[in-house]
């Protein structure tokens, strides 16, 4: 599903340049789990970005889904994720202003769902969730591990092939963050692709397949089954 | 401890560029336009301040009712004067018949000035004050003198002595000067009275004049007097009202009132409605005070605005100045000298601004008002100014950041809650509804000067110019001048006028026709023309013909204009007679025949209708225009040339002297341009301002906003569903804003138009313009804003840091 070639990446800052990713090369097939890991700084978060089409690289090659899209405007980058991609945060980027129903309708809004159609579409993924019963409370009203599974809610409600998810339990505590893991997994299983990345080893375990970063390289992979 | 207030005060104003840079120009900007308007309002009000004795002189009105209407005005008859010195006398200190300002030709050697003055009697000087400068103050008693301006003197004599010169007056008289006045500055009434001659002199110029001694009928005169110290104005007033009324039975039917006009009152409250005094210019004085504080007040909603959505920002050093014991009454401290550092700053701007400006603004507003650098009372009023703005501004958002909860805030749960921005859009809706209302007014004012000017003049006033008749001689060579024109090939016709085309110098009554209503009371614009006066004009025949050499008789004929007819509700006009009613069969008027209708042509304001006007045959004597029809086949400067030449050839010692018709009817609408062109300004500072405030919130809310915005791009919205979203609401504060200024600019608007009887309907059209204008001037200024955040890339705003 996803083949990267030599990617880089660079960041120019007041003279000093700093080498985000170097050289990177790896694939992901459908509906693997993938977990990425390494020291702060060594790009994960870059690569997520740039797997996500959220940003340019500056060289190598990215194919998804059998096209090569490094050369993609934004225009058609934006159409590419919107219908493909799902993405959950550290920081569950839920937006305060919007109920919890609002905020995964999001999505849907935007790949031009009608209102019905959406109205049972977040019904039923707020049902998967557990959260049905919130769907009319703030982001504000929730514990972290409510306000990550309506983060998920909305990553997944659109259907989408792949989700990238970037540390995706480091602000939650253990039990929240396992449910949020469980949830991943039931997802995989149902034949999303994972692209995930943490610091946690446990959490990497659910994962198919790890990939280890340092400084922008690939430096080992293993894998789990 | 207020050094410390203030080094705070300053970082952060250097830490906040973009937001310190909207405040102070805003508040700049609008201060600029306060004390400008404060200049402006203050010069009106002190109108007149030249003349010490300015609560104790007065003019003396007249009012009269002509079937029902009672008009107001300074014409007074002669007798007038007898009458108040006889049996009056007591009330006044001194009483001064004067003439018309009117200007004169006035001649000494080879330098020759045709300017304005008056005649008067002898005690004006005295009452008026003037400053003698050279000469004496009693100048005006000897027959044969003359006093003149400094201004005028100058002219005529270099650095010469001037008093005991002989000055030839309209190429006529032998007058010696007397005296040499300062000039009186302007801003005052007589400013333009470049000379004085005596009353005894003026009267006995022509014979109507001294006829008028005894005629109570005759309005013609101005007088002006200064009441005794142990009076009032209205104690003098109830004593004098009726003493035309009761000396003159002929005039008894009129109900002539004779009261004083305060000078107090001359330049902003002229104006009488009915016999009662209804305001004047004071309304506009009124008009754009009001305008200056809403301009200001515009200012400092910004400035409130942008404190209390930056506040939002500042919760956490507020929490923490709390949590380390800040006393509240500390932290509004802090705010207000804020404030003040950044009023004060604005107000230095916009002394700038006004420097800048002043002389443009003076053009403008046809002033010359100079900045009042050493007027302790304009720095004292500045000084107040300055607090009250800022506190104005300050203690809103000082009291509202010292009240957060310093618990809530530090625990970062502070969130502005749904409905904290409600008090910041009731104000932004404020501002709108008053720009809003400013562009509609600004729209009705240019769209009723626009309509007046459209009107239909009756006449075709491109290609036509008239020369002022300066002395007798002129009369006389009327016909030789109109011979040499023509042939001349400048001119392609000439007609005399006793009035200008452009004006109504003479009103009659007193006549009787076949058919008038008993009791009927008819007031006519009267003015003598010569034969080919329809013809140059190029006004419109509607029954019968004009003036024709063909016709002897057309000496005893008249022309009258559609209204006249309809007015005098005359069938049939032509052939019939207008007849003198007097009833003294010796002094009466032989009858003037009606030879034909001309199409109403507008001579007076452009916004009344044409008054019912009668146009008597030129029998020689009363010319005080030539009129020339330019030839349509050369330039205009062509026929000037030629004309100036012809001129010159029979008035060597005459300067050529002339006026295009088209621009003397175009001084009719000076006053409402000049009022529509500050309009112009003042809704454009209004619409600046705003925007302003407005670029200043859409910058904050994008900024607030940027993790949603983030957040909402990831997830697949297109850069123009973000544009909408970040521009939505600020429209509909627009939209609201437009709801509740078209009814209340339409009502105010309504108002303003009743005093125009020509006058355009406030269409839908103004508010579409208005409404489609402010939509896209919101649009444009939130957009940049919304279009930055929305093209931003969206990781930035996402890093978890
Ligand atoms: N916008 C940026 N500008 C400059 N440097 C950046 C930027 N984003 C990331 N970097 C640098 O790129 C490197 C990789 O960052 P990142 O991908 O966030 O690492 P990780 O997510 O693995 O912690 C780091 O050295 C970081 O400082
Ligand atoms: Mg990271």
């Amino acid at each position: 599903m996803i083949k990267i070639t030599d990617l880089e990446k660079y960041y120019k800052t007041e003279e000093l340049q700093t080498i985000a990713l170097n050289k990177l090369s790896f694939d992901v097939k459908k509906g693997e789990f993938v977990a990425i890991m390494g020291p702060s700084g060594c790009g994960k978060s870059t690569l997520l970005n740039i797997l996500g089409m959220l940003d340019d690289s500056d060289g190598g090659s990215f194919i998804f889904n059998g096209e090569e899209v490094i050369h993609y405007n934004e225009r058609k980058r934006a159409n590419i994720r919107k219908h493909n991609i799902g993405f959950v945060f550290q920081s569950f980027n839920l937006i305060d202003q919007l109920t919890v129903f609002e905020n995964v309708e999001l999505p849907l809004i935007y790949t031009g769902v009608k209102k019905a159609e959406r109205k049972k579409k977040v019904h039923e993924v707020l049902e998967k969730m557990q959260i049905m019963h919130r769907r009319k409370h703030f982001p504000q009203q929730l514990s972290g591990g409510q306000q990550q599974r309506v983060a998920v809610a909305r990553a997944v409600v659109n259907n989408p092939k792949l989700i990238l998810a970037d540390e995706p339990t480091g602000n939650l505590d253990s039990s929240n963050g396992n449910e949020v893991m469980d949830l991943l997994t039931e997802l995989n299983k149902q034949g999303t692709t994972i692209i995930m990345v943490t610091h946690s080893e446990h959490d990497a375990k659910f994962s198919h397949r790890i990939i280890r970063m340092l400084d922008g390289q690939k430096v080992i992979e293993n894998s789990l089954i | 401890m207020f050094r410390n207030y203030f080094k705070i005060a300053w970082r952060n104003l250097l830490k906040n560029k973009v937001y310190s840079f909207i405040n102070i120009s805003g508040l700049a900007v609008g201060m600029a336009a306060t004390i400008m308007i404060g200049l402006w309002i203050t010069d009106e009000l002190n109108y007149n301040d030249h003349f010490k004795k300015k609560d104790v002189i007065a003019q003396v009105y007249q009012s009269q009712a002509m079937n029902g209407d009672v008009g107001t005005g300074p014409a007074i008859p002669r007798p007038l004067e007898f009458i108040l010195r006889e049996e009056y006398a007591d009330n006044f200190k001194h009483i001064v018949m004067s003439s018309w300002e009117q200007p004169r030709y006035l001649k000494y050697g080879e330098t020759n000035i045709y300017t304005q003055g008056n005649a008067m009697q002898e005690s004006g000087p005295e009452m008026l004050d003037l400053k003698i400068i050279e000469g004496i103050k009693d100048g005006l008693k000897e027959k044969n003198s003359i006093m003149l301006s400094e201004t005028s003197a100058k002219t005529l004599f270099g650095s010469d002595a001037a008093v005991g010169k002989i000055i030839k007056v309209n190429n006529l008289d032998d007058l010696i000067v007397t005296a040499v006045y300062n000039d009186i500055p302007e801003n005052n009434s007589f400013n333009e009275m470049d000379y004085l001659i005596p009353w005894k002199y003026y009267v006995t110029k022509q014979p109507w004049l001294e006829n008028a001694i005894d005629r109570w009928g005759n309005n013609s005169f101005q007088m002006f007097v200064q009441i005794n110290e142990n009076t009032t104005m209205e104690a003098v007033t109830s004593k004098i009202i009726d003493v035309k009324k009761n000396a003159s039975v002929d005039e008894a039917e009129f109900n002539p009132q004779i009261f004083l006009f305060p000078m107090q009152d001359w330049y902003l409250r002229n104006d009488f409605e009915n016999g009662v005094q209804s305001g004047g210019r004071i309304e506009n004085v009124w008009l754009f005070g009001i305008i200056g504080l809403f301009i200001l007040l515009l200012a400092c909603i910004n400035f409130i605005n942008l404190s209390t959505a930056r506040s939002e920002k500042r919760a956490t050093e507020v929490g923490i100045r709390k949590s380390i014991g800040s006393q509240r009454g500390q932290l509004i401290f802090q705010f207000l000298s804020e404030s003040f550092l950044i009023v004060i700053l604005s107000f230095v701007f916009a002394i700038g601004i006004v420097l800048l400006f002043l002389n443009g603004f003076n053009n403008l507003a046809s002033k010359v008002i100079v900045f009042p650098w050493t007027n302790i009372q304009f720095w004292l009023v500045a000084l107040a100014f300055i607090i009250v703005t800022a506190f104005l501004s300050g203690s809103y958002p000082a009291i509202y950041l010292s009240s957060f909860n310093p618990v809530a805030v530090l625990k970062g749960a502070f969130k502005s809650g749904r409905y904290s921005s409600l008090p910041r859009k009731i104000l932004v809706v404020t501002q709108f509804t008053v720009s809003i209302a400013l562009i509609i007014a600004t729209l009705v004012v240019m769209n009723q000067i626009q309509f007046s000017k459209d009107r239909p003049v009756g006449y075709d006033k491109e290609g036509l110019i008239q020369i002022p008749v300066m002395s007798n001689e002129f009369i006389g060579k009327a016909e030789v001048m109109r011979t040499q024109f023509i042939a001349s090939g400048g001119a392609i016709e000439m007609a005399t006028t006793s009035s200008p085309t452009t004006n109504v110098w003479s009103n009659r009554s007193g006549y009787t026709w076949e058919g008038k209503p008993v009791g009927f009371q008819e007031d006519l614009a009267y003015t003598n023309v010569s034969y080919e006066f329809v013809k140059t004009l190029g006004a419109k025949i509607i029954q019968g013909r004009g003036f024709s050499r063909d016709f002897p008789s057309d000496s005893l004929g008249v022309i009258l204009n559609k209204t006249a007819v309809e007015y005098m509700g005359i069938k049939d006009p032509i052939g019939k007679y207008i007849r003198d009613a007097d009833t003294d069969v010796e002094n009466r008027e032989p009858p003037l025949k009606i030879i034909g209708v001309i199409d109403d042509i507008i001579m007076q304001s452009p916004y009344s209708p044409v008054k019912q006007s009668i146009y008597a045959f030129d029998n020689g004597g009363t010319a005080s225009f030539y009129n020339l029809r330019l030839n349509p086949e050369k330039s205009t400067a062509k026929n000037l040339e030629i004309i100036k030449n012809v001129f010159k050839k029979n008035f060597p010692d005459t300067p050529f002297d002339f006026q295009f018709v088209d621009e003397e009817y175009g001084r009719k609408f000076s006053s409402e341009e000049r009022i529509a062109s500050l309009a112009r300004v003042f809704t454009a500072l209004a619409i600046f301002i705003s925007c302003l405030g407005l670029f200043g919130l859409a910058s904050f809310v994008a900024e607030q906003r940027t993790k949603e915005i983030g957040v909402r791009k990831v997830l697949g919205a297109s850069i123009s569903q973000l544009w909408l979203l970040l521009s939505k609401d600020f429209i509909t504060l627009v939209v609201i804003a437009l709801l509740i200024a078209s009814p209340f600019a339409y009502y105010i608007m309504g108002q303003w138009l009743q005093k125009f009887s020509y006058r355009v309907s406030v269409g839908w059209d103004v508010f579409a313009i208005a409404c489609f204008g402010a939509l896209i001037i919101t649009l444009i200024t939130v957009s940049f804003q919304a279009i930055k955040a929305a093209i931003a890339n969206p990781i930035k705003s996402l890093r978890t840091e």
